[in-house]
């Protein structure tokens, strides 16, 4: 292969997720085009894109991508345009065929789904957002929100007591009787979160959700989508092409390019050490002291360090600065109570200085 | 909307502009060859007559002798009873439907339509009904006008019927609208003068016959509009509600059809407009009651009244063509915004219309009015003996509009129609085969061009190439004057906002007539047989061409222009050397509907006299000369098919809204 690709499921989720992962994905290829299952499994497969549709008019959107997502994650997907992350959550549910692969969502196989069970696996497990929101234009706000409800088959009074709810959830109660194109486009997208919100999923798809508004209103929906995130403890993939977005909202990132993904991990591990060019490209203009934590720049304690001060092992370099530079002694940053290693001023100068090369 | 304004949606792009000068000086170096075999070998060679299948005619003869036995027979044939099941069915479905509006009185028939228009398209349009029906009353023509309509109604539920649900499907699946998209184009381009012959010979004269032959006209719009309207429903709306689990027919019924709806609603307008104008031409076969009949048979014998009659189908066509346009507009879902509190009120609306309606039904019986409603205030008796005195004037020679009309009618036929013909005709057949199908492959590519000669060969094998190129030439001469009138229209209408506003809804009105109605006034302006019917077919196809122009140059990117601009380039300049070149794809199709348009009106000539195939038809028609027509109506097929496919240009059938 010319490009090393990593799955997602070689890299040991963040922070203390247990028990099986909600989504799995194993080798999930989308070829657009005549005859696109012959070129799996071809030498054809790796040729870069441009060549493939040259040769075979085809183009490959997504290559052998592997996933794992576990319980109340959140999994960013980010990529340039047209790397195929639209392409790959719709894999995920089917509204786009794959051309290959295994998927599994809440124990279901998704592959092998027949349509009823699919449609229930979409009525009832996943709810989808888009960028274009997709909203009906000729009903209310309030009946767009209860459609996933109504398609299920819920009675009337039933789903618009529910849909009110998920408007105040939102913020937009006083807009229920409004049509969609008197809104403004961060309310509409609301109304496509408290539309997905609704059905009650376990799992929500974003693709690039927030792209179409103005960057103060895409920092309100982040918040609110954080907000949302702790309060209801839903599992998100979330699609973005914007870095600072995807460092915000991401438990773990995955970089995509041209159908693969390059890298899986942490943010700081992302950020910290880019598995490539393309990576540390993208990478470069983001402030590492924004994102590194403690447990990234510090070392074992030697004998007699150990009770200095103490910083909460998550704290960014950013915030640790003040702290480190009013002190002597390394700062012992600590998981609890339990001290986990120590942080000197070299280590966080060569932190910051790493922006800069 | 207009008649043809969803063929107009298919503008291709630009191709290199080398390439058609190269290929438009080959067609010239052919057409020369042509001209020069004419001057030298002129009425050498004809169609060889080893090549003509003589026994056609007189075959179709004994299959529709056949058939007519098989009527009187004791014990009709399968085929027969299915034939003759579907005609007296439809006869039935129109005279109930005549009956229904007897029984409203011609109270409740004029509170229906008005009512109806002012609660769901608005006051205007309200108006415009109701000056449709007093119009109707005035010129003593009610009864026929509700002939008319209930026929055009009958044959619009059909179409819509069979049409919508087959636009669905092609808006729903590709793989269904590849397939049905060259039907519904045979369907547009067979003129409908040459299904008349064939539709009588199955299912004889009548109402059923008329239904029938609308159909085919007014089928095709409804499917293709109803198709353009499920697929311009927003992708990423479709996409939204699939992923929330919608069945396919919740997404039909929820989604695609509200969302749909403006569109559904044009495309019922559009086959009412399509129906309605084949309804004058239907009068023809459906010699009963009716405006059409009274136009056909008018034409010969009582002018006047035919003048009324074709100015109540003027009347009919833009009254319903508002109304439903409005309602088009008024109802869309996706702008009315319509929340509980409205909703309720519409409903009360609604109901208080339906109370009127009964209302004016009650007051009809009340006053027993009865639905033979012929005159109110003026007297169609002394209308039409004024129309009668006017047409008396234009047609006596003495007078000065004579001496204009004349001159024209004269020299066109002189200097264009005569050496025309003269060439078409005289031209040895298989050289001007030749020519016709090299000029096709030229301009249009190998396929068009293959198709080309084998509609010229089977015109020539049933024996009517020389009727043929009679009609070509006054289909060559039409479409010229076309292009003289429409081409600087056109770039007049995209250069300039103001002239675009005033022409516009003129091309609206006249893009809503029915074919045969241009053709009335003519007959008595122009004496000279063949005229009339060229000069109604350039107002026929004018106010397509002037749009398609008009789009085609409006369309050249702003960027483009500006660029030429920022080299200093003149107005004059722009257009002559940036605008029209890429808008040439766009005039190359105005050309390819416009002589479709025309060769469709020019067929129709043949019933006031102007020879070809036409005529032919129009004497089978008139003098029960079956064989003959039906030969005459498959060779105007055959003509339309290969001039379609000369003028059809390197477009390629493509699909609107597919990704
Ligand atoms: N229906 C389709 N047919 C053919 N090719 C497609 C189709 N849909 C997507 N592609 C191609 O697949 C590739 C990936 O597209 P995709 O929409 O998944 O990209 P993306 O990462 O979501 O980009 P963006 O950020 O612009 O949304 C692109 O090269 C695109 O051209
Ligand atoms: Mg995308």
């Amino acid at each position: 292969m010319t490009t090393t690709t990593v799955s997602a499921d070689a890299v040991e989720p963040a922070g203390e997720q247990r028990g099986d992962p909600l989504i799995r994905a194993h080798g999930v290829w989308k070829v657009f085009g005549p005859h696109a299952e012959r070129i799996i499994g071809s030498p054809d497969a790796d040729l870069p894109r441009g060549e493939l549709r040259e040769k075979t008019g085809c183009v490959a959107a997504v290559r052998d991508v592997s996933l794992e997502v576990w319980p109340g994650e959140v999994f960013v997907v980010m990529g340039l345009s047209g790397s195929g992350k639209s392409t790959l959550v719709r894999t995920l549910i089917r509204l786009i065929e794959p051309t290959a692969g295994a998927i599994e969502i809440t124990g279901r196989d998704v592959i092998a789904a027949t349509p009823a069970e699919l449609r229930d696996l979409r009525r009832h497990a996943v709810s989808m957002i888009f960028q274009h929101f997709g909203l009906l234009a000729h009903r209310r706000v309030i009946d767009n929100v209860a459609f996933g409800l109504e398609v299920q088959g819920v009675p009337k009074s039933k789903r618009l007591e529910r849909a009110a709810e998920m408007l105040r959830l939102v913020g937009l109660e006083d807009a229920a009787n409004q049509f969609p194109d008197q809104l403004s486009g961060g309310m509409q997208q609301r109304v496509g979160v408290a539309r997905a919100f609704a059905v009650d999923p376990k799992v929500m798809l974003y693709d690039e959700p927030f792209s179409a508004l103005d960057p103060l209103i895409r920092r309100d929906m982040q918040d609110e989508v954080c907000r949302l995130q702790e309060e209801t403890g839903k599992t998100m993939i979330f699609i973005t092409h914007d870095l600072p977005e995807a460092l915000r909202l991401g438990d773990r990132i995955a970089i995509m390019r041209d159908g693969r993904f390059v890298q899986v991990g942490t943010p700081e591990e992302v950020v910290g050490s880019p598995a490539d060019e393309y990576v540390a490209n993208f990478v470069r203009d983001i402030p590492r002291s924004h994102v590194l934590t403690l447990r990234w720049i510090m070392r074992d304690a030697r004998p007699g360090e150990e009770d200095g001060p103490r910083l909460d092992v998550q704290t960014t370099v950013r915030e640790a600065v003040p702290m480190i530079a009013a002190n002597e002694r390394p700062v012992c940053a600590v998981d609890g109570a339990k001290v986990v290693g120590v942080v000197d001023r070299d280590a966080v100068l060569q932190a910051i200085a790493g922006e800069r090369d | 909307m207009s008649v043809a304004a969803e063929r107009v949606a298919t503008i291709p792009r630009p191709a290199a502009n080398q390439w058609w000068r190269h290929r438009l000086v080959l067609v010239g170096a052919v057409i020369g060859a042509l001209v020069i075999v004419y001057q030298a070998w002129s009425n050498g060679y004809q169609w060889p007559s080893a090549l003509e299948w003589k026994s056609l005619s007189t075959g179709l003869d004994n299959f529709q002798t056949w058939l007519s036995d098989q009527q009187s027979s004791a014990h009709p044939n399968v085929v027969f009873s299915v034939l003759n099941g579907i005609s007296t069915g439809l006869d039935d479905l129109v005279s109930w439907l005549a009956t229904l509006f007897h029984d409203l009185t011609w109270a409740g028939t004029t509170a229906l339509g008005v009512l109806v228009t002012l609660r769901f398209g608005g006051v205007r349009a309200g108006l415009w009904v109701m000056g449709a029906f007093l119009s109707f009353a005035a010129m003593g023509l009610w009864e026929d006008c509700v002939q008319t309509f209930a026929l055009m109604f009958a044959a619009v539920i059909l179409s819509l019927v069979v049409g919508m649900p087959l636009g669905v499907l092609a808006g729903r699946s590709d793989r269904f609208q590849r397939a049905i998209t060259p039907v519904l184009d045979a369907m547009q381009i067979v003129p409908a003068f040459a299904y008349l012959m064939p539709i009588v010979i199955l299912f004889s004269v009548g109402p059923g016959a008329a239904v029938i032959t609308t159909m085919i006209y007014s089928v095709p719009p409804a499917v293709r509009i109803t198709a353009l309207g499920i697929r311009g429903v927003p992708a990423n709306t479709v996409e939204a509600a699939a992923a929330m689990g919608a069945t396919r027919l919740q997404m039909l019924a929820k989604v695609q059809l509200p969302l749909a709806r403006k569109m559904l609603l044009l495309s019922v307008n559009q086959t009412i407009l399509f129906a309605l104008s084949m309804v004058v031409i239907a009068g023809l076969i459906n010699t009963g009651q009716g405006l059409g009949s009274l136009v056909t048979n008018g034409l010969n014998t009582n002018p006047a009244l035919a003048l009324l009659a074709g100015a109540a189908i003027v009347i009919m066509a833009i009254s319903i063509d508002r109304a439903t346009e409005a309602m088009a507009e008024r109802t869309d879902p996706a702008r009315m915004h319509v929340t509980e509190a409205i909703r309720g009120r519409l409903r009360v609306a609604t109901a208080a219309t339906g109370a009127a309606i009964g209302l004016a039904v009650g007051i009809g019986y009340a006053l027993d009015a009865g639905s033979a409603y012929t005159n109110v205030g003026g007297s169609p008796d002394w209308l039409q003996a004024r129309l009668q005195s006017a047409l008396d004037y234009v047609e006596n020679p003495s007078t000065f509009v004579f001496s204009i009309t004349s001159w024209i009618g004269n020299h066109l036929v002189e200097y264009g129609l005569q050496p025309l013909q003269n060439f078409f005709v005289e031209t040895p057949a298989p050289v001007m085969l030749a020519g016709l199908t090299l000029i096709a492959l030229l301009l249009s590519g190998l396929r068009p061009a293959v198709m080309t000669f084998a509609m010229l060969a089977v015109i020539g094998v049933v024996g009517e190439w020389g009727s043929a190129m009679d009609t070509a030439s006054q289909v060559i001469v039409a479409l010229v004057l076309t292009m003289i009138v429409a081409f600087p229209l056109g770039v007049w209408v995209a250069e300039s906002a103001r002239v675009a506003t005033i022409v516009r809804p003129i091309l609206d009105v006249l893009q809503t007539l029915p074919q045969l109605v241009y053709l009335i006034p003519f007959i008595y302006l122009m004496p000279v047989s063949i005229v009339p019917g060229i000069i109604a077919a350039v107002l026929y196809a004018s106010p397509v061409v002037i749009r398609l122009v008009a789009a085609g140059i409006r369309e050249v990117t702003p960027n483009t222009v500006e660029a030429a601009q920022a080299f200093g380039a003149t107005r004059t300049q722009v257009l002559l050397k940036v605008k029209i070149p890429l808008a040439r794809d766009a005039i190359m199709l105005g050309v390819n509907q416009g002589i479709i348009m025309v060769l469709a009106v020019v067929v129709i000539g043949g019933l006031v006299g102007s020879g070809g195939l036409g005529y032919e038809v129009a004497y089978g028609l008139q003098q029960g000369q079956f064989g003959p027509g039906v030969v005459a109506s498959l060779a105007i097929l055959a003509l339309g098919i290969a001039l379609d496919r000369v003028t059809r240009g390197n477009r390629r059938p493509r699909l609107e809204g597919n990704r």
